[in-house]
């Protein structure tokens, strides 16, 4: 029963990480359309696409390592 | 004492890349500047030529001269140690530790670029900006930096392992319904090398890249603007 509820737990935190990809596909929706409208600033407006996807994927990452840490953890 | 399993593939990978550049240095002396490059000189030239642009795009071209050969170091060892999975030797970055130094030593460059910059009177002074008890959460947000910065590429990497073995295990419970040769993974022999591009090779390269992305950019941050 316990581990039943772990494994539940740890899939829960992993659902936080839906939010993030829809965002991180609007991160590229966006750099893609602006380098449509200026493709002279292609190099800046990937750089900073790349950077903002990073960092807001850093959200994603907290929720699999508090899975992990449930999983192998408490599991363990 | 026991050592960690991931401290001999960080002792590998170490020796493998300095006597990589060793070699590499080498062919760079001998080179005639007037000839065509080809080969692994030709590489290194548009590698350096890379992670320069990159540099100079955002900082000036005095400090770049300083950042460039350490950014294109630590592009290096992050991309080999990623791949390391690939040479049946365990992951140096799913380690936390070794993720864990990288970072701080960006977090330091970007203290030590920041009080160059500032002088050391307005240094201290931007620590308790806007009004002094703000100093905790400007200690707090030195600290996240660290941590994110350490953990994006911690979990992306321990994360692409993971779900390797996992796929492997899958792959092998598959191929054990096939007569006579069960024992052998013939579906993950098959499958496996896709995924393998994919989580180790692609990844790896994706996420050396962000990493020093993220701190050529948090250094030009901290730098006055052209």
């Amino acid at each position: 029963m316990e581990k039943a509820l772990m494994a539940f737990a740890a899939a829960l935190c992993v659902c936080g990480g839906c939010v993030t990809g829809i965002m991180e596909g609007k991160v590229a929706i966006q750099a893609v359309e602006s380098i449509g409208k200026n493709p002279d600033a292609a190099d800046k407006i990937q750089s900073m696409a790349i950077v903002g996807a990073a960092i807001s994927e850093t959200c994603a990452i907290y929720c699999l390592l508090v899975a992990f840490l449930i999983i192998f953890i408490l599991g363990a | 004492m026991k050592l960690q399993t991931s401290v001999y593939s960080i002792v590998i990978i170490t020796v493998f890349m300095a006597v990589l550049l060793f070699f590499i240095n080498r062919k760079l002396r001998d080179f005639d500047p007037l000839s065509e490059p080809k080969g692994i000189v030709l590489l290194m030239i548009v590698f350096a030529k890379m992670i320069d642009n990159m540099v100079k795009g955002k900082t000036n071209d005095k400090i770049a001269e300083k950042l460039t050969p350490y950014i294109m170091t630590v592009a290096s060892y992050i991309f080999l140690s990623n791949i390391a999975g690939l040479f049946a030797l365990e992951t140096p970055t799913s380690n936390l530790s070794v993720t864990l130094v990288l970072a701080a030593i960006t977090c330091v460059l970007i203290e030590v670029y920041s009080a160059k910059t500032r002088g050391m009177k307005d240094y201290i002074k931007s620590w308790f900006e806007p009004f002094a008890p703000f100093v905790i959460l400007n200690i707090m947000s030195k600290f996240s930096t660290l941590l994110s910065l350490s953990l994006r590429l911690f979990g992306n990497i321990l994360s692409g392992g993971i779900l390797m073995s996992v796929i492997y295990q899958m792959l092998g419970s598959i191929s054990k319904m096939i007569p006579l040769i069960g024992k052998f993974n013939l579906v993950g022999v098959l499958v496996a090398p896709v995924l393998h591009f994919y989580f180790d090779l692609f990844s790896g390269v994706m996420q050396a890249f962000i990493f020093i992305t993220l701190t050529i950019s948090f250094i030009g941050k901290e730098l006055p603007s052209k």
